[in-house]
């Protein structure tokens, strides 16, 4: 690390880089297997539907003859041209709606999308607040000390403490350490 | 003689248990010394009776006693003898009885190490550790009682579910049970000293995350041994299908790691107490939960092999311990006012707080799907099933937003940062991600999704490494050559640095889960013998089929000549075992693992005229998933690894090391 790290702009570096970077990702995002589509289809199609009578397995997972003989519909299915949801509705039709591995998006039964996505955003917005709460009610203190401003702020450059740190903590290693408990600090504080 | 012997002490433990539960707190309320120590040598006692049951139950399947009900349900004549020593566990009885004694012993210590460093607190973490202790011995004494006889011996015993003979199956259920009921030591040790009312004092806290990293790795490794379990017998090339079961185990670990995470906080800062208490008895719960589902809970599971109605037991169990814990809570809480106060949302107390609250969301989304089918049926008598396809999607975005924490949050300082040294810490590892993307593209990484992972997890490895290498190389300039400056970087402060090591293994399990998740090639290959094939770069030829047939069980061995482009890589052979007795088919994998992809192929059926069909995948980067465990465990040891103690003589602090300890 020279002193260049901290002069130039870190900004308009990452700024340049992520957008080459999202860039090539575009054009280069086109996925391809050696598989055939109808195969790749048949699989992510056994992997949604359960077999009916091995608790919690999908069928491309179990070895059961019924899953066997379900992984085969599935495939003349598709042979025939019916879609996934023309395959998942056959197959809930026979078995009722428990034998799809991935619960409906309607009805009621949404609610099990729902509730994660609303207490993600419910919770992530309640830590937030609680937080800024913290940091408020303890905004009542005087200036920053010296102290402070040098652990957290750039008073000293980067090489300034590189070595003040470096000091400390040949001092703190050299066969001396304190017996403090609370000594398993930082070598170094950022 | 000898099981009766057992019986008796079965209960005599449980009397002595119940003895020391009561004396705890009566003693610890009255202040009687005498009290407390008699109620903890009644403790004391406790793993050596049980040892006495263990061995008549093990006795009693190595002489292969068939007047015993439990011996008769979990083993026969065919069994072979080495089996006979461990096949106690097996079963719901035998398994309850071997926890109980694991607990016991883990029990024991967890007081031994209290002794001298929380003498308040321990009178009432003993009496806590005693309550489940107690809880288990009821269970087993009254209720599931392996020692049992029947009103006559049999000639035979039924046997084994025949998918429990394996090396994997005799350490990961007993290792993950074990990892349950651990959860229970850290929160006896906080609750403890919540009850004694120190928990505003932060003496607790370095036992306290000790024993909560130990049980951490006690389950971790349950988990491990699980997956890997389930990719070599299963049969389905995977290792995690989001199952109740597995579900169960993975929530106590969740708010585990929360909770071993933020306790550095209170360590550090005295901050968080009353959070970090929360989150043991969050994790306690989830794992009395585990417990619940394991032993025969609503929700219908592939691994319920233990399985009985006893369930519901626990669940009243789990009620009122978090009953208590509450009241507890209710009591006490004015005690536990942080120290320090939150400086900046930008530091690393906020990054451990968000980490903290992500895991619980994980933590409870997995609740929400695994108990939603339960729900659905109680309120609309309508059985659905949720699975693997919304675990995925909704737990996948946030274990990402968890791995780029892990990346970042080490690298902020504490207290308070600005967003210009945020950038400059991250300066190498988002350097290290951009360019890890640019050559992820060129060696054709095209998925976005497993794109955006990888370069979240090589940002990760970039941080840990700079911070390594900037350690090493600012001790070797006193002097010391590379080596030695890293082994003494890595001893200076192990908690930081170990911490670093079990990121890196969990950075490896990540790449594992998202090569084996988005680049897995899967194909089923109907063959017969001398046919060749080929799918990812391999090809392999079916020399045929070989069977065996066994008292129990029919053996089916097919082999194929396996080549990669030109290298020939030999023989591989994979086995499917029909357990007659059961009716259960289990299959070995033929399994080529390197660390850029499994070649993996599983007997699927068989079919008339020689004709199988083969299930063949090419799993990639799963074998850093199973390498992860060792790493894993040495920096959780290296983390809680104590330092060694100095003669007071030698300090002499410089007047920096105030400025250094924040």
């Amino acid at each position: 690390m020279g002193k260049s790290g901290t002069q130039r702009d870190p900004f308009a570096l990452m700024a340049i880089v992520g957008l080459v970077v999202v860039v090539l990702v575009l054009a280069a995002c086109a996925t391809s297997s050696e598989l055939p589509e109808l195969e790749l289809r048949a699989q992510s199609i056994n992997r949604v539907v359960m077999c009916p009578v091995c608790p919690g397995e999908s069928i491309d997972q179990s070895q059961n003859p019924l899953a066997l003989q379900m992984r085969a519909i599935v495939v003349e299915k598709l042979d025939q041209g019916w879609s996934n949801g023309d395959i998942y509705d056959f197959f809930v039709e026979r078995y009722g709606p428990r034998v799809l591995l991935e619960p409906p998006t309607r009805g009621i039964n949404l609610a099990v999308w729902l509730v994660p996505l609303i207490g993600v955003i419910v919770g992530g917005a309640l830590l937030f607040f609680v937080m800024r709460l913290m940091v408020r009610s303890s905004g009542e203190r005087p200036g920053e000390t010296k102290r402070e401003a040098i652990l957290t702020d750039t008073v000293l450059t980067d090489e300034e403490r590189e070595r003040y740190f470096g000091r400390i903590e040949a001092a703190l290693t050299a066969d001396g350490p304190a017996t403090d408990p609370g000594d398993d600090e930082d070598e170094g504080v950022r | 003689m000898i099981v009766d012997a057992g019986n008796l002490a079965l209960v005599v433990a449980l009397l002595v248990s119940v003895y020391g539960v009561l004396g705890s707190f009566l003693g610890g309320w009255k202040r009687s010394p005498a009290l407390v120590d008699s109620s903890r040598y009644a403790l004391y006692s406790v793993p050596i009776l049980l040892l006495i049951s263990v061995f008549a139950l093990v006795y009693a399947f190595v002489t292969k006693d068939f007047g015993i009900a439990y011996v008769v349900e979990n083993s026969n004549l065919a069994m072979p003898d080495r089996y006979t020593w461990v096949a106690f566990y097996a079963g719901n009885a035998g398994s309850l009885l071997f926890i109980a004694f694991v607990y016991s012993v883990m029990a024991v210590a967890v007081a031994l190490s209290m002794v001298r460093r929380l003498p308040y607190t321990l009178p009432y973490a003993t009496g806590l550790l005693g309550v489940l202790l107690a809880f288990f011995l009821f269970v087993i004494v009254f209720l599931a009682n392996p020692l049992d006889r029947l009103a006559f011996a049999l000639p035979d015993g039924q046997g084994i579910n025949p998918l429990l003979v394996h090396f994997g199956m005799f350490i990961h259920p007993p290792m993950q049970m074990a990892g349950l009921v651990s959860v229970a030591l850290p929160f006896s040790i906080a609750m403890g000293a919540l009850m004694a009312g120190r928990g505003g004092r932060d003496e607790w806290v370095d036992l306290g995350r000790m024993w909560g990293m130990a049980s951490w790795l006690i389950l971790t490794i349950g988990l491990l041994l699980g997956s890997w379990w389930a990719y070599t017998i299963l049969g389905w090339g995977g290792y995690w299908a989001w199952d109740p079961v597995e579900n169960s185990a993975l929530m106590p670990w969740l708010a585990l790691t929360a909770f071993v995470h933020s306790i550095m906080v209170q360590k550090r800062r005295g901050m968080f107490r009353m959070w970090n208490i929360v989150l043991v008895t969050v994790a306690f719960t989830l794992a009395q939960m585990g417990m619940f589902i394991n032993r025969g809970g609503p929700v219908p599971s592939v691994h319920s092999f233990g399985q009985s109605t006893m369930g519901w037991l626990f669940l009243v169990f789990m009620g009122a311990t978090l009953l208590g814990s509450l009241a507890v809570f209710a009591w006490r809480s004015g005690s536990l006012k942080s120290r320090e106060r939150l400086d900046s949302i930008l530091s690393r107390e906020s990054a451990f707080l968000t980490q903290n609250v992500l895991f619980l969301a994980v933590a409870m989304v997995t609740l929400w799907g695994t108990i939603y089918p339960v729900i659905s049926e109680a309120t609309q008598g309508l059985t659905i099933t949720v699975g693997r396809p919304f675990f995925d999607r909704v737990n996948g975005p946030l274990l990402l937003v968890l791995v780029f924490l892990m990346g970042v949050g080490p690298l902020l300082p504490w207290r308070r940062a600005s967003t210009r040294n945020v950038l400059h810490a991250l300066r190498y590892p988002l350097g290290s991600a951009a360019i890890g993307v640019v050559v992820l593209v060129v060696i054709g990484v095209r998925q976005p999704v497993a794109l955006m992972a990888l370069a979240v997890i090589i940002m990760g490895i970039g941080g840990i490494m700079h911070e390594w290498v900037r350690g090493t190389r600012s001790r070797s300039r006193k002097g010391e050559s590379y080596p030695v400056a890293f082994g003494r970087l890595l001893a200076a402060n192990r908690p930081r640095y170990g911490g670093y090591i079990v990121h890196l293994a969990i950075a490896m399990l990540a790449v594992g889960a998202i090569g084996s998740s988005f680049y897995d090639l899967q194909r089923d290959i109907p063959m017969s013998p001398g046919d060749t094939r080929s799918l990812g770069g391999y090809s392999f030829t079916y020399l045929g089929l070989s069977e065996r047939s066994f008292s129990d069980r029919d053996e089916g061995t097919a082999r194929f000549a396996v080549t990669s482009g030109d290298r020939d890589l030999g023989i591989m052979s994979a086995t499917r075992t029909f357990y007659r007795d059961f009716r259960i088919a289990a299959t070995r994998a033929a399994i080529r693992s390197t660390p850029l992809e499994d070649f993996y192929i599983v007997p699927s059926e068989f079919g008339e005229d020689g004709q199988t069909v083969f299930r063949v995948y090419v799993n990639p980067l799963v074998w850093w998933m199973w390498a992860s465990g060792p790493l894993l465990a040495l920096g959780t040891l290296l983390a809680v690894s104590p330092r060694r103690r100095l003669a007071p003589a030698q300090v002499t602090i410089p007047d920096g090391t105030g400025l250094a300890r924040v």
